[in-house]
Protein backbone atom coordinates (compact mmCIF):
# COMPACT_ATOMS: atom_id res chain seq x y z
CA UNK A 1 0.00 0.00 0.00
CA UNK A 2 1.17 3.52 -1.17
CA UNK A 3 -0.19 6.24 0.53
CA UNK A 4 0.33 9.96 -0.56
CA UNK A 5 -0.67 12.22 2.44
CA UNK A 6 -0.69 16.22 2.00
CA UNK A 7 1.46 16.39 -0.91
CA UNK A 8 2.55 19.12 -2.40
CA UNK A 9 5.17 20.44 -4.45
CA UNK A 10 6.01 23.73 -5.87
CA UNK A 11 8.34 24.19 -9.03
CA UNK A 12 10.84 27.24 -7.98
CA UNK A 13 11.13 30.14 -9.84
CA UNK A 14 12.97 29.28 -13.50
CA UNK A 15 14.55 32.04 -15.72
CA UNK A 16 11.88 34.87 -14.75
CA UNK A 17 9.33 32.17 -14.95
CA UNK A 18 7.14 32.57 -11.51
CA UNK A 19 7.11 29.72 -9.27
CA UNK A 20 4.34 27.57 -9.47
CA UNK A 21 2.48 24.88 -7.61
CA UNK A 22 2.26 21.47 -9.81
CA UNK A 23 1.20 19.01 -7.55
CA UNK A 24 -1.94 20.82 -4.76
CA UNK A 25 -2.29 18.72 -1.48
CA UNK A 26 -2.78 15.92 -2.85
CA UNK A 27 -3.82 12.77 -0.92
CA UNK A 28 -4.41 9.25 -1.86
CA UNK A 29 -4.02 5.38 -1.28
CA UNK A 30 -2.97 3.57 -4.13
CA UNK A 31 -4.02 -0.32 -3.05
CA UNK A 32 -1.60 -3.20 -3.35
CA UNK A 33 -1.56 -5.10 -6.09
CA UNK A 34 -4.05 -2.97 -8.39
CA UNK A 35 -3.54 -1.48 -11.46
CA UNK A 36 -3.71 2.31 -11.91
CA UNK A 37 -3.54 4.48 -14.92
CA UNK A 38 -3.11 8.32 -14.12
CA UNK A 39 -3.48 10.51 -17.13
CA UNK A 40 -4.68 14.26 -17.17
CA UNK A 41 -3.69 17.63 -19.33
CA UNK A 42 0.09 17.89 -20.61
CA UNK A 43 1.29 20.02 -17.62
CA UNK A 44 -1.10 18.69 -15.12
CA UNK A 45 1.72 17.32 -12.35
CA UNK A 46 1.05 13.46 -13.93
CA UNK A 47 4.87 12.50 -13.96
CA UNK A 48 5.43 15.49 -11.52
CA UNK A 49 3.51 13.00 -8.83
CA UNK A 50 5.40 9.63 -10.40
CA UNK A 51 8.67 11.60 -9.96
CA UNK A 52 7.50 13.18 -6.21
CA UNK A 53 7.04 9.16 -5.21
CA UNK A 54 10.56 7.79 -7.00
CA UNK A 55 12.04 10.75 -4.89
CA UNK A 56 13.52 12.08 -8.03
CA UNK A 57 11.66 15.09 -6.83
CA UNK A 58 11.58 15.91 -3.03
CA UNK A 59 7.88 16.88 -1.54
CA UNK A 60 7.76 20.39 -0.61
CA UNK A 61 5.18 18.93 2.51
CA UNK A 62 3.66 16.36 2.97
CA UNK A 63 4.38 12.65 3.49
CA UNK A 64 4.75 9.53 1.10
CA UNK A 65 4.15 6.26 3.23
CA UNK A 66 4.90 2.97 1.63
CA UNK A 67 3.18 -0.45 3.65
CA UNK A 68 3.24 1.87 6.49
CA UNK A 69 7.02 3.10 6.65
CA UNK A 70 6.96 7.02 5.83
CA UNK A 71 9.62 7.28 3.08
CA UNK A 72 9.53 10.97 2.17
CA UNK A 73 12.94 11.70 3.36
CA UNK A 74 14.19 9.06 1.69
CA UNK A 75 16.69 9.07 -0.95
CA UNK A 76 15.86 7.52 -4.67
CA UNK A 77 18.40 4.60 -3.60
CA UNK A 78 16.66 4.12 -0.31
CA UNK A 79 13.10 3.99 -2.00
CA UNK A 80 14.49 1.58 -4.86
CA UNK A 81 15.42 -0.77 -1.85
CA UNK A 82 12.13 -0.12 -0.05
CA UNK A 83 10.36 -1.92 -3.16
CA UNK A 84 9.73 1.02 -5.74
CA UNK A 85 10.60 0.92 -9.46
CA UNK A 86 10.47 3.08 -11.73
CA UNK A 87 10.53 3.26 -15.75
CA UNK A 88 11.59 6.48 -17.20
CA UNK A 89 9.70 8.18 -19.98
CA UNK A 90 13.22 8.81 -21.86
CA UNK A 91 15.55 6.25 -20.75
CA UNK A 92 19.23 7.06 -19.57
CA UNK A 93 21.75 6.61 -22.79
CA UNK A 94 25.01 5.64 -22.05
CA UNK A 95 28.74 4.78 -22.97
CA UNK A 96 29.97 1.70 -22.48
CA UNK A 97 27.30 0.06 -20.36
CA UNK A 98 25.70 -2.40 -21.55
CA UNK A 99 22.12 -4.11 -20.73
CA UNK A 100 23.88 -7.08 -18.96
CA UNK A 101 25.20 -4.28 -16.96
CA UNK A 102 21.82 -2.50 -16.06
CA UNK A 103 19.92 -5.99 -15.40
CA UNK A 104 22.83 -7.34 -12.89
CA UNK A 105 22.81 -4.29 -11.19
CA UNK A 106 18.82 -4.57 -11.09
CA UNK A 107 18.61 -7.98 -10.55
CA UNK A 108 21.24 -7.90 -8.03
CA UNK A 109 22.95 -11.18 -9.81
CA UNK A 110 25.11 -11.77 -12.84
CA UNK A 111 23.87 -15.08 -12.91
CA UNK A 112 23.19 -15.24 -16.65
CA UNK A 113 20.30 -17.98 -16.20
CA UNK A 114 18.94 -15.65 -13.45
CA UNK A 115 18.70 -12.91 -16.26
CA UNK A 116 17.97 -14.98 -19.11
CA UNK A 117 14.98 -15.47 -17.14
CA UNK A 118 14.16 -12.13 -16.50
CA UNK A 119 14.71 -10.97 -20.06
CA UNK A 120 12.23 -13.93 -21.05
CA UNK A 121 9.40 -12.68 -19.41
CA UNK A 122 9.85 -9.08 -21.66
CA UNK A 123 9.71 -11.03 -24.59
CA UNK A 124 13.53 -10.95 -25.16
CA UNK A 125 14.66 -14.58 -26.61
CA UNK A 126 18.41 -13.42 -27.56
CA UNK A 127 21.11 -13.94 -25.41
CA UNK A 128 23.21 -11.09 -28.07
CA UNK A 129 20.58 -8.67 -26.72
CA UNK A 130 22.58 -8.82 -23.37
CA UNK A 131 25.79 -7.39 -24.43
CA UNK A 132 23.96 -4.50 -26.55
CA UNK A 133 25.41 -1.20 -25.18
CA UNK A 134 22.58 0.62 -24.13
CA UNK A 135 23.57 4.06 -26.04
CA UNK A 136 21.84 6.00 -28.48
CA UNK A 137 22.39 3.39 -31.02
CA UNK A 138 19.14 1.70 -29.95
CA UNK A 139 15.94 2.04 -31.25
CA UNK A 140 12.68 3.18 -29.84
CA UNK A 141 11.71 -0.57 -29.10
CA UNK A 142 14.82 -1.80 -27.82
CA UNK A 143 15.92 0.90 -25.18
CA UNK A 144 11.88 0.61 -23.80
CA UNK A 145 12.32 -3.51 -23.61
CA UNK A 146 15.44 -2.71 -21.57
CA UNK A 147 13.69 -0.19 -19.31
CA UNK A 148 10.59 -2.54 -18.79
CA UNK A 149 13.22 -5.51 -18.08
CA UNK A 150 15.10 -3.38 -15.22
CA UNK A 151 12.07 -2.70 -13.14
CA UNK A 152 10.63 -5.87 -13.48
CA UNK A 153 13.86 -7.24 -12.53
CA UNK A 154 13.36 -5.27 -8.84
CA UNK A 155 10.36 -7.68 -8.13
CA UNK A 156 9.32 -4.04 -7.09
CA UNK A 157 6.08 -3.75 -4.54
CA UNK A 158 4.95 -0.68 -6.64
CA UNK A 159 5.70 -0.71 -10.74
CA UNK A 160 5.73 2.98 -12.09
CA UNK A 161 5.94 3.85 -15.99
CA UNK A 162 6.21 7.18 -17.14
CA UNK A 163 4.98 7.34 -20.53
CA UNK A 164 5.78 3.37 -21.04
CA UNK A 165 4.72 4.23 -24.78
CA UNK A 166 6.76 7.07 -25.66
CA UNK A 167 9.38 6.03 -28.46
CA UNK A 168 7.01 3.06 -29.98
CA UNK A 169 4.89 1.78 -32.03
CA UNK A 170 1.45 1.39 -31.79
CA UNK A 171 2.07 -2.58 -32.53
CA UNK A 172 3.62 -2.83 -29.44
CA UNK A 173 1.70 -1.89 -26.77
CA UNK A 174 -0.80 -4.22 -26.16
CA UNK A 175 1.59 -6.45 -25.68
CA UNK A 176 3.72 -4.05 -23.68
CA UNK A 177 0.14 -3.88 -21.62
CA UNK A 178 0.04 -7.61 -21.50
CA UNK A 179 3.12 -7.70 -19.89
CA UNK A 180 2.16 -5.04 -17.04
CA UNK A 181 -0.76 -7.02 -16.38
CA UNK A 182 0.80 -10.41 -15.94
CA UNK A 183 3.63 -8.97 -13.60
CA UNK A 184 0.53 -7.17 -11.84
CA UNK A 185 -1.45 -10.68 -11.34
CA UNK A 186 1.98 -12.89 -10.62
CA UNK A 187 3.41 -10.61 -8.60
CA UNK A 188 0.70 -8.80 -6.75
CA UNK A 189 2.72 -5.56 -8.19
CA UNK A 190 1.15 -2.17 -7.65
CA UNK A 191 1.74 -1.11 -11.09
CA UNK A 192 0.80 2.56 -11.70
CA UNK A 193 1.38 4.15 -15.54
CA UNK A 194 1.36 7.67 -16.15
CA UNK A 195 -0.24 7.81 -20.00
CA UNK A 196 -2.63 9.26 -22.51
CA UNK A 197 -2.97 5.96 -23.95
CA UNK A 198 -6.31 4.27 -23.86
CA UNK A 199 -4.75 1.00 -23.98
CA UNK A 200 -3.14 1.56 -20.91
CA UNK A 201 -6.18 3.40 -19.22
CA UNK A 202 -8.55 0.64 -20.50
CA UNK A 203 -6.34 -2.17 -18.70
CA UNK A 204 -6.07 -0.29 -15.39
CA UNK A 205 -8.14 -1.12 -12.24
CA UNK A 206 -8.78 2.43 -11.45
CA UNK A 207 -7.99 5.92 -13.19
CA UNK A 208 -6.53 8.73 -11.75
CA UNK A 209 -7.39 11.93 -13.61
CA UNK A 210 -4.32 15.14 -12.31
CA UNK A 211 -5.64 18.64 -13.63
CA UNK A 212 -3.92 21.35 -11.93
CA UNK A 213 -2.16 19.51 -9.68
CA UNK A 214 -4.87 17.83 -7.85
CA UNK A 215 -6.79 14.57 -8.31
CA UNK A 216 -10.23 15.26 -10.14
CA UNK A 217 -11.35 11.86 -10.88
CA UNK A 218 -10.69 8.50 -9.25
CA UNK A 219 -12.31 5.79 -10.15
CA UNK A 220 -13.19 3.13 -13.45
CA UNK A 221 -12.91 4.64 -17.04
CA UNK A 222 -16.49 4.78 -17.90
CA UNK A 223 -17.33 7.15 -16.11
CA UNK A 224 -14.77 9.00 -16.74
CA UNK A 225 -15.42 9.36 -20.43
CA UNK A 226 -16.57 12.86 -20.41
CA UNK A 227 -13.88 13.89 -18.53
CA UNK A 228 -11.69 12.35 -20.72
CA UNK A 229 -12.99 13.86 -23.80
CA UNK A 230 -11.61 17.28 -22.65
CA UNK A 231 -8.62 16.32 -23.06
CA UNK A 232 -9.13 15.21 -27.02
CA UNK A 233 -7.64 18.14 -27.92
CA UNK A 234 -4.71 16.78 -29.34
CA UNK A 235 -0.76 19.17 -29.05
CA UNK A 236 1.30 16.82 -30.76
CA UNK A 237 -0.42 17.26 -34.84
CA UNK A 238 2.90 18.09 -35.29
CA UNK A 239 5.19 15.34 -34.60
CA UNK A 240 2.26 12.48 -34.49
CA UNK A 241 3.31 10.03 -36.83
CA UNK A 242 -0.10 10.54 -37.98
CA UNK A 243 -2.65 7.63 -37.63
CA UNK A 244 -6.56 8.58 -37.78
CA UNK A 245 -7.15 6.46 -34.56
CA UNK A 246 -4.29 6.28 -32.33
CA UNK A 247 -6.24 5.36 -29.42
CA UNK A 248 -4.94 8.29 -27.87
CA UNK A 249 -6.62 10.55 -25.14
CA UNK A 250 -4.64 13.42 -25.47
CA UNK B 1 63.32 -13.52 -9.51
CA UNK B 2 60.43 -11.34 -9.09
CA UNK B 3 59.03 -10.02 -5.67
CA UNK B 4 55.71 -9.17 -4.66
CA UNK B 5 56.19 -5.30 -6.03
CA UNK B 6 57.14 -7.18 -9.51
CA UNK B 7 54.79 -9.28 -9.27
CA UNK B 8 51.82 -6.84 -8.37
CA UNK B 9 53.19 -4.59 -10.85
CA UNK B 10 52.67 -7.21 -13.86
CA UNK B 11 49.67 -8.17 -12.60
CA UNK B 12 48.48 -4.61 -13.12
CA UNK B 13 50.15 -4.29 -16.73
CA UNK B 14 49.85 -7.38 -18.16
CA UNK B 15 47.48 -9.33 -16.53
CA UNK B 16 50.39 -11.74 -15.22
CA UNK B 17 50.83 -13.65 -12.46
CA UNK B 18 54.11 -14.35 -12.83
CA UNK B 19 56.27 -15.38 -15.62
CA UNK B 20 54.15 -16.09 -18.82
CA UNK B 21 54.11 -18.54 -21.39
CA UNK B 22 55.00 -18.32 -25.37
CA UNK B 23 57.38 -15.66 -26.34
CA UNK B 24 58.28 -12.81 -23.51
CA UNK B 25 60.81 -10.30 -22.72
CA UNK B 26 60.21 -8.59 -19.34
CA UNK B 27 62.94 -5.76 -18.66
CA UNK B 28 62.87 -4.09 -14.89
CA UNK B 29 64.84 -1.13 -14.08
CA UNK B 30 66.24 -0.64 -17.40
CA UNK B 31 67.61 -4.25 -17.42
CA UNK B 32 66.85 -7.23 -19.10
CA UNK B 33 64.69 -9.60 -16.37
CA UNK B 34 64.01 -12.66 -18.39
CA UNK B 35 63.61 -13.57 -22.19
CA UNK B 36 62.07 -16.16 -23.94
CA UNK B 37 61.21 -16.64 -27.45
CA UNK B 38 59.07 -19.52 -29.53
CA UNK B 39 59.78 -20.86 -32.85
CA UNK B 40 57.71 -18.35 -34.60
CA UNK B 41 58.81 -15.57 -32.71
CA UNK B 42 62.28 -14.33 -31.91
CA UNK B 43 63.63 -11.55 -29.82
CA UNK B 44 66.66 -9.62 -29.96
CA UNK B 45 68.55 -6.79 -28.52
CA UNK B 46 67.91 -4.06 -31.17
CA UNK B 47 71.52 -3.51 -33.21
CA UNK B 48 70.93 0.61 -33.04
CA UNK B 49 69.38 1.49 -29.46
CA UNK B 50 68.47 0.56 -25.79
CA UNK B 51 65.48 -2.05 -26.49
CA UNK B 52 64.41 -5.02 -28.50
CA UNK B 53 63.71 -6.82 -31.90
CA UNK B 54 60.69 -8.89 -32.19
CA UNK B 55 60.20 -10.55 -35.51
CA UNK B 56 56.82 -12.59 -35.71
CA UNK B 57 57.34 -15.09 -38.39
CA UNK B 58 54.86 -14.77 -41.61
CA UNK B 59 52.03 -17.17 -40.85
CA UNK B 60 52.13 -17.14 -37.27
CA UNK B 61 48.46 -18.11 -35.79
CA UNK B 62 47.60 -17.06 -32.66
CA UNK B 63 50.82 -16.62 -30.76
CA UNK B 64 51.77 -14.26 -28.34
CA UNK B 65 53.96 -12.20 -27.13
CA UNK B 66 54.35 -9.97 -23.25
CA UNK B 67 56.70 -7.39 -22.99
CA UNK B 68 56.01 -5.74 -19.64
CA UNK B 69 58.02 -3.20 -18.02
CA UNK B 70 58.23 -2.83 -14.59
CA UNK B 71 59.86 0.35 -12.85
CA UNK B 72 61.27 0.81 -8.81
CA UNK B 73 64.38 2.12 -8.86
CA UNK B 74 64.11 5.70 -7.58
CA UNK B 75 65.22 8.40 -10.13
CA UNK B 76 65.54 6.22 -13.04
CA UNK B 77 64.38 7.55 -16.57
CA UNK B 78 64.47 4.77 -18.83
CA UNK B 79 64.21 4.98 -22.93
CA UNK B 80 63.74 1.87 -24.79
CA UNK B 81 62.96 1.46 -28.60
CA UNK B 82 61.84 -1.43 -29.44
CA UNK B 83 60.82 -2.71 -32.94
CA UNK B 84 57.83 -5.06 -33.85
CA UNK B 85 57.85 -7.12 -37.43
CA UNK B 86 54.26 -8.94 -37.92
CA UNK B 87 55.32 -11.31 -40.82
CA UNK B 88 52.80 -11.39 -43.90
CA UNK B 89 49.43 -13.12 -42.84
CA UNK B 90 50.40 -13.41 -39.08
CA UNK B 91 48.18 -13.13 -36.23
CA UNK B 92 49.22 -12.28 -33.16
CA UNK B 93 48.50 -10.33 -29.52
CA UNK B 94 51.20 -8.19 -28.05
CA UNK B 95 50.97 -7.55 -24.48
CA UNK B 96 52.69 -4.65 -23.43
CA UNK B 97 52.65 -2.05 -20.16
CA UNK B 98 54.68 -0.55 -17.98
CA UNK B 99 54.18 -0.85 -14.37
CA UNK B 100 56.16 1.98 -11.53
CA UNK B 101 56.03 1.63 -8.40
CA UNK B 102 57.54 4.41 -6.67
CA UNK B 103 58.48 4.14 -2.95
CA UNK B 104 60.61 7.59 -2.25
CA UNK B 105 60.80 11.18 -3.57
CA UNK B 106 62.58 11.08 -6.50
CA UNK B 107 60.57 11.12 -10.08
CA UNK B 108 60.57 7.85 -11.83
CA UNK B 109 59.96 7.53 -15.78
CA UNK B 110 59.84 5.46 -18.64
CA UNK B 111 59.34 5.74 -22.40
CA UNK B 112 58.47 3.41 -24.75
CA UNK B 113 59.29 4.09 -28.24
CA UNK B 114 57.27 1.56 -30.17
CA UNK B 115 57.60 0.83 -33.83
CA UNK B 116 55.35 -2.00 -35.76
CA UNK B 117 55.31 -3.04 -38.92
CA UNK B 118 52.58 -5.17 -40.02
CA UNK B 119 53.06 -6.70 -43.30
CA UNK B 120 50.39 -7.61 -45.92
CA UNK B 121 47.82 -9.61 -44.44
CA UNK B 122 48.91 -9.78 -41.09
CA UNK B 123 46.81 -8.92 -37.92
CA UNK B 124 47.93 -7.99 -34.59
CA UNK B 125 46.16 -6.85 -31.17
CA UNK B 126 47.99 -4.73 -29.67
CA UNK B 127 47.32 -4.06 -25.69
CA UNK B 128 49.43 -1.48 -23.66
CA UNK B 129 48.68 -0.64 -20.04
CA UNK B 130 50.30 2.21 -17.73
CA UNK B 131 49.94 2.29 -14.20
CA UNK B 132 51.63 3.39 -11.36
CA UNK B 133 51.90 2.71 -7.65
CA UNK B 134 53.93 3.12 -4.38
CA UNK B 135 53.43 5.38 -1.77
CA UNK B 136 56.40 7.77 -2.85
CA UNK B 137 55.95 10.92 -3.68
CA UNK B 138 58.31 11.12 -6.54
CA UNK B 139 56.68 11.69 -9.84
CA UNK B 140 55.91 8.79 -12.42
CA UNK B 141 56.31 9.83 -15.79
CA UNK B 142 55.18 7.79 -18.67
CA UNK B 143 55.80 8.91 -22.38
CA UNK B 144 54.24 6.50 -24.70
CA UNK B 145 55.55 6.83 -28.64
CA UNK B 146 53.65 4.31 -31.21
CA UNK B 147 54.69 4.01 -34.41
CA UNK B 148 52.48 1.97 -36.66
CA UNK B 149 53.19 1.08 -40.88
CA UNK B 150 50.62 -0.98 -42.26
CA UNK B 151 51.28 -2.73 -45.43
CA UNK B 152 47.96 -3.67 -47.58
CA UNK B 153 45.21 -5.58 -45.86
CA UNK B 154 47.22 -5.44 -42.84
CA UNK B 155 44.63 -4.88 -39.42
CA UNK B 156 45.58 -3.88 -36.22
CA UNK B 157 43.95 -2.93 -32.90
CA UNK B 158 45.57 -1.16 -30.27
CA UNK B 159 44.19 -1.08 -26.66
CA UNK B 160 46.22 1.95 -24.81
CA UNK B 161 45.09 2.29 -21.14
CA UNK B 162 46.48 4.60 -18.06
CA UNK B 163 43.92 4.41 -15.32
CA UNK B 164 45.39 6.20 -12.14
CA UNK B 165 48.51 6.37 -10.70
CA UNK B 166 50.54 8.46 -13.31
CA UNK B 167 51.19 11.72 -12.43
CA UNK B 168 52.72 12.86 -16.11
CA UNK B 169 51.95 11.40 -19.35
CA UNK B 170 52.81 12.90 -23.00
CA UNK B 171 51.49 9.94 -25.70
CA UNK B 172 52.17 10.16 -29.61
CA UNK B 173 50.61 7.60 -31.71
CA UNK B 174 51.34 7.70 -35.40
CA UNK B 175 49.72 5.41 -38.49
CA UNK B 176 50.54 5.18 -41.97
CA UNK B 177 47.94 2.90 -43.77
CA UNK B 178 48.53 1.42 -46.86
CA UNK B 179 45.19 0.03 -49.30
CA UNK B 180 42.78 -2.33 -47.73
CA UNK B 181 44.53 -1.39 -44.58
CA UNK B 182 42.33 -0.91 -41.04
CA UNK B 183 43.33 0.01 -37.44
CA UNK B 184 41.61 0.75 -34.38
CA UNK B 185 42.74 2.40 -31.92
CA UNK B 186 41.14 2.72 -28.09
CA UNK B 187 42.78 5.19 -26.13
CA UNK B 188 41.75 5.06 -21.88
CA UNK B 189 42.89 7.53 -19.52
CA UNK B 190 41.71 8.51 -16.25
CA UNK B 191 43.87 11.20 -14.40
CA UNK B 192 43.03 12.55 -10.74
CA UNK B 193 44.62 14.55 -8.18
CA UNK B 194 46.83 17.39 -10.05
CA UNK B 195 47.69 14.51 -12.97
CA UNK B 196 47.93 15.69 -16.35
CA UNK B 197 47.72 13.57 -19.86
CA UNK B 198 48.76 14.68 -23.25
CA UNK B 199 47.87 12.17 -26.07
CA UNK B 200 48.77 13.38 -30.19
CA UNK B 201 47.98 11.01 -32.77
CA UNK B 202 48.72 11.73 -36.16
CA UNK B 203 46.60 8.62 -38.67
CA UNK B 204 47.70 9.22 -42.17
CA UNK B 205 45.24 7.02 -44.63
CA UNK B 206 47.06 6.37 -47.82
CA UNK B 207 46.03 3.11 -49.35
CA UNK B 208 42.65 3.11 -51.16
CA UNK B 209 40.21 1.11 -48.86
CA UNK B 210 41.75 2.08 -45.75
CA UNK B 211 40.12 2.71 -42.52
CA UNK B 212 41.00 3.99 -39.43
CA UNK B 213 38.82 4.43 -36.05
CA UNK B 214 39.97 6.30 -33.07
CA UNK B 215 38.11 5.84 -29.75
CA UNK B 216 39.15 7.77 -26.89
CA UNK B 217 37.77 7.90 -23.60
CA UNK B 218 38.50 10.03 -20.56
CA UNK B 219 38.00 10.82 -16.68
CA UNK B 220 39.15 13.31 -15.25
CA UNK B 221 38.88 13.76 -11.74
CA UNK B 222 40.20 16.30 -9.07
CA UNK B 223 41.97 19.38 -10.75
CA UNK B 224 43.48 17.17 -13.33
CA UNK B 225 43.80 18.17 -17.13
CA UNK B 226 44.14 16.05 -20.44
CA UNK B 227 44.47 16.99 -23.89
CA UNK B 228 43.87 15.01 -26.89
CA UNK B 229 44.72 15.78 -30.52
CA UNK B 230 43.83 13.41 -33.08
CA UNK B 231 44.42 14.62 -36.93
CA UNK B 232 43.14 11.92 -39.70
CA UNK B 233 44.61 12.62 -42.51
CA UNK B 234 43.01 10.99 -45.79
CA UNK B 235 45.34 10.82 -48.98
CA UNK B 236 42.98 8.22 -50.79
CA UNK B 237 39.67 7.27 -50.84
CA UNK B 238 39.24 5.93 -47.27
CA UNK B 239 37.31 5.84 -43.80
CA UNK B 240 37.95 7.08 -41.05
CA UNK B 241 36.29 8.30 -37.80
CA UNK B 242 36.80 9.62 -34.39
CA UNK B 243 35.12 9.65 -31.00
CA UNK B 244 36.33 11.38 -27.88
CA UNK B 245 34.36 11.42 -24.94
CA UNK B 246 35.84 12.56 -21.47
CA UNK B 247 34.32 12.77 -17.98
CA UNK B 248 34.85 16.11 -16.15
CA UNK B 249 34.83 15.67 -12.51
CA UNK B 250 35.80 18.00 -9.57
CA UNK B 251 37.70 20.91 -11.14
CA UNK B 252 39.26 19.00 -13.53
CA UNK B 253 39.53 20.44 -17.32
CA UNK B 254 40.19 19.16 -20.86
CA UNK B 255 41.00 19.81 -24.04
CA UNK B 256 39.63 17.68 -27.22
CA UNK B 257 40.57 18.57 -30.74
CA UNK B 258 39.41 15.95 -33.18
CA UNK B 259 40.70 16.78 -36.92
CA UNK B 260 39.63 15.84 -40.19
CA UNK B 261 41.88 16.74 -43.23
CA UNK B 262 40.53 14.87 -46.69
CA UNK B 263 43.37 15.07 -49.08
CA UNK B 264 41.19 13.24 -51.57
CA UNK B 265 37.84 13.98 -52.88
CA UNK B 266 36.39 10.09 -51.96
CA UNK B 267 37.20 10.13 -48.62
CA UNK B 268 34.95 9.80 -46.02
CA UNK B 269 35.88 11.42 -42.59
CA UNK B 270 33.50 11.85 -39.59
CA UNK B 271 34.10 13.09 -36.15
CA UNK B 272 31.95 13.11 -32.87
CA UNK B 273 33.19 14.52 -29.11
CA UNK B 274 31.85 15.04 -26.17
CA UNK B 275 33.11 16.49 -22.65
CA UNK B 276 30.59 17.16 -19.41
CA UNK B 277 29.60 15.75 -16.23
CA UNK B 278 28.31 12.49 -15.75
CA UNK B 279 24.34 13.09 -16.72
CA UNK B 280 22.12 13.08 -14.15
CA UNK B 281 19.37 10.26 -16.10
CA UNK B 282 22.56 8.07 -16.17
CA UNK B 283 22.79 9.00 -12.39
CA UNK B 284 19.17 8.53 -11.36
CA UNK B 285 18.92 5.36 -13.49
CA UNK B 286 21.30 3.47 -11.43
CA UNK B 287 19.97 5.43 -8.34
CA UNK B 288 16.56 4.05 -9.22
CA UNK B 289 18.17 0.45 -9.14
CA UNK B 290 19.19 0.63 -5.86
CA UNK B 291 22.55 1.86 -6.05
CA UNK B 292 24.07 4.88 -4.12
CA UNK B 293 25.51 7.62 -5.61
CA UNK B 294 29.16 7.19 -5.30
CA UNK B 295 28.46 3.40 -6.38
CA UNK B 296 26.23 5.07 -9.45
CA UNK B 297 29.37 7.14 -10.40
CA UNK B 298 31.78 4.40 -9.94
CA UNK B 299 30.00 1.93 -12.02
CA UNK B 300 28.96 4.93 -15.06
CA UNK B 301 33.20 5.21 -15.02
CA UNK B 302 33.85 1.60 -14.57
CA UNK B 303 31.95 0.98 -17.78
CA UNK B 304 32.68 4.04 -20.03
CA UNK B 305 36.65 3.15 -19.75
CA UNK B 306 35.60 -0.63 -19.58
Amino acid sequence: MLELKDLTFTAPEDDGAPARTIIDHVSYTFEKGLFYAVTGPNGSGKTTLAKLVMGILPAESGKILLDGTDITEFSISERSRAGIAYGFQNSARFKGTTFRDLLSIAAGTDDEEELVRIIARVGICSLDFLDKPVDAKLSGGEIKKIELATVIARNPRVAIYDEPDTGIDLWTIEPMVDLLKREQESFGTTTIVVSHNKTFLEAADRLLLIKGGKIAYEGKLPEADSLLADLSACNYTTICEGEDNAGCYR
Amino acid sequence: MLDAIDKELLRSVADLEGIPKGAYNIRKNGKLLGREVSANIEIDAHPDQEGIMVRIAPGTINESVHIPVILSQAGLHDVVYNTFIIGEGADVTIVAGCGIHCGGSKSEGHEGIHEFRVEKNARVRYVEKHVAIGPGKGKRILNPTTRVFMAENAWAEMELTQLGGVDEAFRVNEATLSAGSSLMISERVMTEGDQTASSENRLFLEGDGSRANMVSRSVLKGTSRQDLKVNLVAKARCFGHIECDAILMDRAINKTMPALEALHSDAELTHEASIGKIADDQLMKLMSLGLDYDDAVNRIIQAFLK
